[in-house]
């Protein structure tokens, strides 16, 4: 379900680019996720719409560079979600506005413009996102004492043990049932800082049991948004829950069709343990 | 053919292993006991004594001995620059098959 929005446009009724904001903003409130604000009642009584502000992201589109509609929203210290500016949209398809509202298929091309960047820019925060999977299936095979776990689908692999799983333009990074078994209790967590930019096979922090210390290879490249802070009192949910809650890094991914050249599928993955665990002694 | 690969490549063809600078290096040791693979050499009658015996049974890509060294004696190749020779090499490999 796409969240709730509302659209508090520019109120440029004299000329072309406010005009523009205002057929945007009409036809954003054709959908029933979307509440029009008008900036005028906005400023005389913001009461009015205290309701819709608290319960949806705010959409500003302003008509020129005087900025009236984001300057407003400002002043009353509402929180913008979402903006796009008529005039920058129209010179970046090198259309010229003018000043007297007129119907053209310009003007049209630049209304489409507009409304394709607020709804391109709804999607990307939709997928910047991490959706956890409602549930992960295993495949495993057993080497002496060992049941060894691989997910059915969904993860890729380097052949470091570490693990990704995509959701949309974020992932989330962690090691396999292989090497959490091999260390035994996992005693420490060291994670990388927030915001770090990082190559793919760069490492992204380490694990350390009584035995070793493990250092995390990223599968992918990226920047990390976000790290399992759970596990700071819990690192034994890397035993326990290898592939799901204990993850330990979240991700923006830079180019993952690209990382994925390096990188095995699950039933790969398998296939690549279970001659791994065969040829050194676990 | 090697039986050792990394991604399909031969293990042999990817420079990928330890390297020591013995200005650095204060013969502590902390790097074979720590290395699980058997990539170091310790040789009490040679100078110095510590080797890089198996360059190949290093797991490419893994830098944790250069971790535990204190006096920071131990590097690495390139990582991006390992990673494009890895990937030049897989694509000359697929190359190769299907023109055969």
């Amino acid at each position: 379900m796409s969240e709730l929005r509302c659209v508090l446009p520019c109120n440029g009724l004299d000329k072309c680019a406010g005009d523009l904001s205002r057929r945007a903003a009409l036809e954003l409130a054709q959908s029933e996720n979307a509440a029009l604000i008008c900036p005028v009642l906005l400023n005389q009584n913001r009461s009015r719409y205290e309701k819709v502000l608290a319960d949806a992201n705010l959409t500003v589109i302003d008509g020129c560079n005087t900025r009236c509609a984001s300057k407003l929203a400002g002043d009353l210290e509402l929180s913008i979600n979402d903006k796009v500016n008529v005039s920058e949209v129209a010179k970046a398809l090198e259309i010229k506005l003018g000043v007297d509202i007129q119907e053209s298929d310009d003007n049209r091309a630049v209304v489409q413009a507009v409304l394709a960047k607020i709804n391109s820019s709804a999607a990307d925060q939709a997928e910047s996102e991490f959706i956890e999977p409602e549930a992960v299936e295993y495949n495993s095979f057993s080497h002496g004492k060992f049941i060894f776990k691989v997910p059915q689908n969904n993860y890729f692999f380097n052949e470091n043990d570490c693990w990704v799983t995509v959701s949309g333009k974020m992932a989330r990074v962690g090691v396999s049932d292989y090497v959490q078994q091999n260390l035994s209790d996992i005693l420490y967590v060291d994670p990388p800082e927030i915001g770090d930019e990082f190559e793919q096979f760069d490492d992204l922090g380490s694990i350390e049991s009584s035995k070793a210390v493990f250092e995390i290879v990223s599968p992918v490249s990226g920047t990390v948004v976000a790290v399992n802070t759970s596990l700071n009192d819990a690192p034994e949910q890397v035993n326990e829950s290898p592939y799901e809650k204990g993850w330990l890094v979240e991700v923006k991914l830079r180019d993952f069709s690209e990382d994925q050249d390096l990188l095995h599928d699950c039933p790969a993955y398998f296939e690549f343990l279970q001659r791994k665990v065969t040829e050194i002694d676990v | 053919m090697s039986e050792s690969t990394f991604m399909g490549v031969e293990r042999d063809r990817i420079d990928w292993s330890p390297r020591i600078d013995f200005t650095k290096c204060n013969d502590c040791m902390d790097c074979v006991k720590f290395c699980p693979h058997q990539v170091f050499d310790v040789d009490e009658n040679a100078k110095p004594k510590l080797s890089v015996k198996n360059p190949n049974n290093c797991v490419v890509f893994c830098r944790a001995c250069a971790k535990t060294c204190g006096p920071d004696a131990i590097s690495f190749p390139d990582k991006p620059e390992t990673t494009k020779m890895i990937k030049a090499i897989r694509k000359a490999e697929k190359e190769a098959a299907k023109n055969e």
